[in-house]
This record gives C-alpha cells, sequence and structure tokens, in this order.
C-alpha cells in the first residue's frame, strides 16, 4: 500500500529551530550564526570581536568543530563564556546540537551570543540555528570564485564579511567585483571588508552588531 | 556529508507514521529532491544503503527501494515577471539582469511517498 507523507525532511530541524528563536526572543540574546570555509579567520575575528564588545556587553560564544576544544580556549582566554561543541564527524552545526548547550549559558545575562559554525561553505548554510543574524566570513586569499561557486551560502546571509584585506595588495581579490556577484546571488546582502589582523574596518562591523542589538533589546 | 544524518531523519520519518498506520514492512521510499537543496542524491543513495543494511530502522525491509525525484530550481523575476531555471547567480534575471529573482521552487526536500504493508 502506498502512503502519501509530503513531510518535510527539515521539519524536526525547523522545529528546533523554532524552539531555540522563541528562548532567544524571551531572554533578549542577540545571536549571530557565523559561517565560512575552514581558515578564513572566524576564531580571530571573533576574538577580537568579543575583546572589544565585552567591555560593554555580556558575551558568550558557541564553538562548532569536528573536533577539539582548541577554539572555545582561544575565546575563554578573552575572559568570555564558551562552549564547544564537537560535532564528531558532522560537517555543521544543527539546532539541536545548539540546543542541546544552551543550559551550560546563562542566557539571561548574555546579550550576544555568537555561533561559530563548522569550517564549511556548503552545508551549514541548510540548518536554521534559530539565530537572529546569519554572517558568511570569505578571507581574500580564497578568492573571487567562491562567491558564485557557493551561492547558497551567500544567498541565505545578511552579511558577508570580507577578511584578510590586509592581504590585498598580494593576493588577486577583486572587491568591487565581490560587491557585484554578491548582489547577483543576494541583492539584500552587505559586503563588508575587515581585517581581524590590523582591525580595518571593525568599527563598522562593532556597529552592526551595536545597532542589530538595539532593535533586538527593543522588542 | 549532512545526507546522512538527514537520511536518518527522513527514514524515522516514515517508521514513525508506518508505525501508526500498523505496517510491518516498508518497501520503498519516494523523495522529492531539489536542485537547490544543497542535498546529492548519490550521497542520499549511499546513506540509504547504509541504514538498510545495517538494519538500525527495523521497519526498513532488505530489499527497500528509495526513488529519488528531482525538482528543478526556478525563480520569478520581481521587475520583468519572467520565470527561470537559476544558475549561480539566484537572484539575477536573465531577460532584464537585475537581481530581484524570488525563488520559487529547487529548495524541497521532503518524503513524497512511501510503500509498505
Amino acid at each position: 500500500m502506498k502512503i502519501t507523507l509530503e513531510k518535510n525532511v527539515m521539519e524536526n530541524n525547523d522545529r528546533a529551530a523554532a524552539f531555540n528563536r522563541q528562548l532567544f526572543n524571551k531572554t533578549k540574546t542577540l545571536v549571530i550564526n557565523i559561517m565560512s570555509s575552514p581558515g578564513a579567520g572566524k576564531t580571530t575575528i571573533l576574538e577580537r570581536t568579543v575583546a572589544e564588545l565585552s567591555k560593554d556587553y555580556h558575551i558568550g560564544v558557541i564553538e562548532g568543530d569536528i573536533a577539539t576544544e582548541r577554539d572555545a580556549d582561544r575565546i575563554r582566554k578573552k575572559g568570555v563564556e564558551a562552549v564547544q561543541i564537537a560535532t564528531e564527524g558532522e560537517c555543521h552545526l544543527d539546532p539541536r546540537m545548539v540546543a542541546k548547550v544552551l543550559p551550560e549559558l546563562d542566557l539571561d545575562a548574555i546579550d550576544i551570543l555568537f555561533i561559530e559554525n563548522v569550517g564549511n561553505l556548503v552545508c551549514p548554510s541548510e540548518f536554521d540555528l534559530g539565530q537572529n543574524h546569519r554572517v558568511v566570513v570569505l578571507s581574500t586569499p580564497e578568492g573571487n570564485d567562491k562567491i558564485p561557486k557557493y551561492p547558497l551560502m551567500f544567498h541565505v546571509t545578511e552579511l558577508a564579511l570580507i577578511n584578510k584585506v590586509d592581504l590585498l595588495p598580494h593576493v588577486s581579490f577583486d572587491l568591487d567585483k565581490a560587491r557585484e556577484d554578491l548582489r547577483a546571488i543576494q541583492p539584500n546582502s552587505r559586503l563588508m571588508p575587515i581585517s581581524a589582523k590590523s582591525g580595518e574596518g571593525f568599527e563598522t562591523w562593532i556597529d552592526w552588531i551595536r545597532a542589530n542589538l538595539e532593535a533586538c533589546q527593543k522588542h | 556529508m549532512h545526507e546522512m544524518g538527514l537520511m536518518e531523519d527522513a527514514l524515522e520519518l516514515v517508521a514513525e507514521d508506518a508505525e501508526k498506520h500498523a505496517f510491518q514492512s516498508v518497501d520503498k521510499i519516494s523523495l522529492i529532491v531539489g536542485d537547490l537543496s544543497n542535498v546529492l542524491p548519490d550521497a542520499l543513495r549511499f546513506a540509504f544503503d547504509a541504514f538498510r543494511e545495517s538494519g538500525q530502522i527495523p521497519i526498513l525491509s532488505q530489499q527497500a527501494s528509495l526513488e529519488i525525484i528531482p525538482e528543478k530550481g526556478l525563480a520569478k523575476c520581481a521587475v520583468c515577471g519572467i520565470t527561470y531555471e537559476p544558475n549561480a547567480f539566484i537572484a539575477t534575471c536573465p531577460e532584464c539582469g537585475m537581481p530581484f529573482g524570488v525563488l520559487l521552487a529547487g529548495e524541497t526536500f521532503k518524503i513524497e511517498s512511501y510503500e509498505g504493508s
């Protein structure tokens, strides 16, 4: 006998994401899901970001990696609460993994929670974690081609941080071309050149976070 | 490779429903997989075979087959109104060149039906 089910496979994920989102709304926590390929500089960006923001706000970080506690340790050294999720082979974070570690964080106190996803430009774009904002990081040595090669990642994010712009004189990365390609994939996304090493562009990035926090806490 | 976890989710949803119908076994599952779903049919087949052989989903029979029904990507331009099959530049209309296309299809990943008894 044939049964017509018409059921979305992501249903369980979407339900878990909605649960997380409800919780974040209640605690008025701004949640930013940061994605990129391995080595684009997510953790270095976060180190600098939390050092800056923790002067004014209570920050929390969830680190996603296939293995090791290394990234969470790097963040803890900045005096910020960090929880590591070791996915043990999974190439992305899903909302159930996030829900499982939320009790380890004091969400009532945390103003801004960063979730650093597993380094991968494909799978993490598929999974809603219940975040307020999705940000992708692309570093200049990776090249312009990454944008049209991984269009879904750039389609589902609202901000593309172009990291390592201090290397622009040494690599063939064209910022104008990147802007044009991003617009062709997601016209509502914004491109922001930064360098986690030199600090270039960080004021704009920090302002972007502050503005979103204000909007999030107004509700 | 996230297809392993997704296939597990799909099989659990089918098993749950099949139990409600008091089925003893599930012999075929049909999935709709969109071009823009980031799910690879070959990896799904691999995952399906692995779960069937492992016996982890007891209701899935050893003869069970997987059908994958592809869904083409489709977008509609908000400026000139035509529909088009998007390439990498998803939002950009091939006719007028404006980047305001809205996806209509291609992101689907769902269980269409299953067969059992």
